[in-house]
């Protein structure tokens, strides 16, 4: 009986496993220009929740990369918004 | 008589038809003229407008031959704007893409970066007369490996007293983004309950230089666990109303077994590494709520709800479960959290524990100095006075267990080692940089009487002594945080 809540949450997980892959996808231009709009607005309000908020000149846009990954952990952040302050911090450096 | 008459009506008839015929004829013949002369005025007028028209219609003609000649002018310069804007831009793009390329191409596609931070104090308690410096270093690696795979490690370097560095390894997992709302974590993670762990404890986070007493030496929750997590987060409304989950398996939780026997107060362990303490695992769920939306003008705030359960030895269950709130707007920002631990204990007494923090910061940043000279107004825009109130509320402390060795982020102070102990936190921040700040912290320990001390002392069974009023603390620390 002690197993179901392990069995569902693998389930879960392998469930998960098959849907799309959260991988990058190649985005227009247009659609570039709004995460980056976006990004904007909520870089520095979603960073200050926990932290100063950090300029884009910090980081080289490949370690950016990996920073927003590790950021989309700890703050459970909306995928998308993570990717429009990714798409900011690069851009704006 | 009668064909007189007759005769006589005739003869007047003719006669008056004869006047009226000449004056009939002058008025035809004015009529004429007339009607001649309309018709040479509108000949006139006719010839007058066709003139006009042709003079509008030339007009017309040639102002549309300008407008052709504009609009093919217009066209040309756009042609050309676009071409010479494309030939700038691939002349710059393709210089900026090309490095990039090569610079990308040079690193590889697997990639490495290093994060984290470093801490060093100075730390003064006036109960235990001690005053030192320390030093705490905390890497963090974070080795991408795609877009939806990431490893991160942090290494935790201490300096304890009376010996070298101590070299732990607080946080190893492996993250698999599955797709924009799930994500699979695996490894040593930091608790994901409330906002401490996670989320608030590296020093440059952290507004002072201590944890609040909820999660100080005397924690309720374990910092660490191992185990799978699965997490994500979604926009439920407009920009900024956002939802996010954490669920999670674990090794749960495990108290300290270098005490002969389990009591209430015991410490809790920082980690279940291998676990023998039972066959039953620990369960976790955290869901936070951020209600309003970013062009609301009503700043970020954010609720959160948490829960851990776990047997933590044998059949003994560990039941914790907390809220709690974060309020940013503009330079204000305020934070807290409540949590509550019940635990089920071999003898049948409980062990209850409950801890909370309220802290209130306000960055000088915005705060306008008109007559201050910039060197001074440049200081004082960079400070941010801040305090905190925390306590936690046990039944009992064990003797063995109290080490009131200062080290980075903790004074030392033995009151904070009482069964109700209260801290009033007063911190003064100066910011170097938004990742370099130097922390300066006084500690005001307010333990309230009450509870017990357990104390072993070499013996299998402990002696329980009521515990009097503690004598109240002062304690000063300062650090040199460095995010990087």
């Amino acid at each position: 009986m002690k197993r179901v809540p392990i069995a569902i949450f693998l389930a879960l997980a392998v469930l998960a496993a098959t849907c799309a892959a959260g991988g990058a996808e190649e985005i227009g231009k247009a659609e570039q220009r709004r995460l980056f709009r976006d990004g904007a607005r909520l870089w520095p309000v979603y960073c200050a929740q926990c932290h100063n908020a950090r300029p884009g000149s910090e980081f080289a846009p490949y370690q950016w990369d990996a920073i927003m990954m590790h950021m989309r952990t700890q703050a459970n952040l909306p995928a998308r918004d993570a990717r429009a302050v990714l798409e900011y911090l690069k851009a704006g450096r | 008589m009668r064909y007189f008459i007759l005769t006589i009506l005739i003869i007047t008839v003719i006669a008056a038809g004869g006047i009226c015929g000449a004056e009939d004829g002058s008025e035809l013949r004015q009529i004429r003229r007339e009607i001649q002369q309309i018709r040479a005025d509108e000949e006139r007028q006719r010839q007058r407008d066709e003139r006009l028209i042709g003079e509008l219609e030339q007009k017309v003609e040639k102002l549309e031959n300008q407008n052709r000649q504009l609009q093919q002018s217009s066209a040309q310069m756009q042609t050309r704007t676009t071409q010479q804007l494309q030939q700038i831009n691939e002349q710059l793009g393709s210089s900026a893409s090309d490095f990039a390329r090569t610079f990308h191409d040079y690193l590889g596609t697997h990639t490495f970066t290093l994060t984290g931070a470093v801490g060093g104090d100075f730390i003064y308690d006036r109960q235990t007369a001690t005053n030192t410096f320390a030093l705490d270093f905390e890497p963090i690696i974070l080795y991408r490996v795609t877009d939806w795979l990431l490893f991160e490690g942090t290494i935790e370097a201490n300096l304890p007293a009376g010996g070298g560095a101590d070299f732990s390894l607080p946080v190893a997992t492996a993250q698999i983004f599955l797709n924009d709302y799930l994500e699979v974590q695996a490894g040593i993670f930091d608790q994901p309950f409330g906002d401490w762990y996670e989320d608030q404890s590296p020093f440059w986070v952290n507004r002072f230089v201590t944890a609040p007493l909820p999660y100080s030496v005397e924690a309720l929750i374990p910092p660490t666990d191992i185990g799978v997590q699965l997490r994500g987060g979604a926009q439920w409304g407009a920009l900024g109303q956002d939802i996010d989950y954490t669920a999670w398996v674990s090794n749960g939780p495990s108290f300290a077994n270098d005490i002969p026997q389990p009591v209430v107060g015991q410490a809790i362990n920082g980690v279940n590494t291998i676990k023998v303490n039972t066959n039953g695992q620990g369960y976790g769920g955290r869901l936070r709520v951020y209600p309003f939306p970013l062009d609301s003008n009503l700043g970020r705030l954010e609720l959160g709800a948490s829960t851990l359960n776990g047997k933590w030895l044998h059949g003994n269950w560990y039941n914790a479960w907390g809220v709690d709130f974060a309020y940013l707007r503009g330079p204000l920002q305020a934070r807290g959290e409540f949590l509550e631990m019940y635990r089920q204990m071999p003898t049948g007494n409980a062990d209850n524990r409950q801890g909370w923090y309220v802290q209130v910061g306000y960055f000088l940043n915005q705060l306008p100095l008109p007559f201050a000279p910039d060197p001074v107004a440049d200081f004082i825009h960079r400070l941010e006075p801040l305090i905190r109130y925390s306590g936690v509320n046990q039944r009992a402390i064990v003797q063995d267990e109290v080490s009131t060795l200062p080290e980075t982020g903790f004074s030392g102070s033995p009151s904070i080692f009482t069964p109700h102990a209260r801290e009033v936190a007063l911190g003064l921040d100066y910011w170097v940089a938004p990742s370099i700040v130097w922390q300066n912290e006084v500690d005001l320990e307010l333990p309230e009487a009450g509870g017990s001390i357990i104390a072993f002392g070499g013996n299998p069974t402990p002696t329980v002594i009521p515990r009097g009023a503690t004598p109240n603390d002062v304690a000063f620390l300062s650090q040199l945080a460095i995010g990087f």
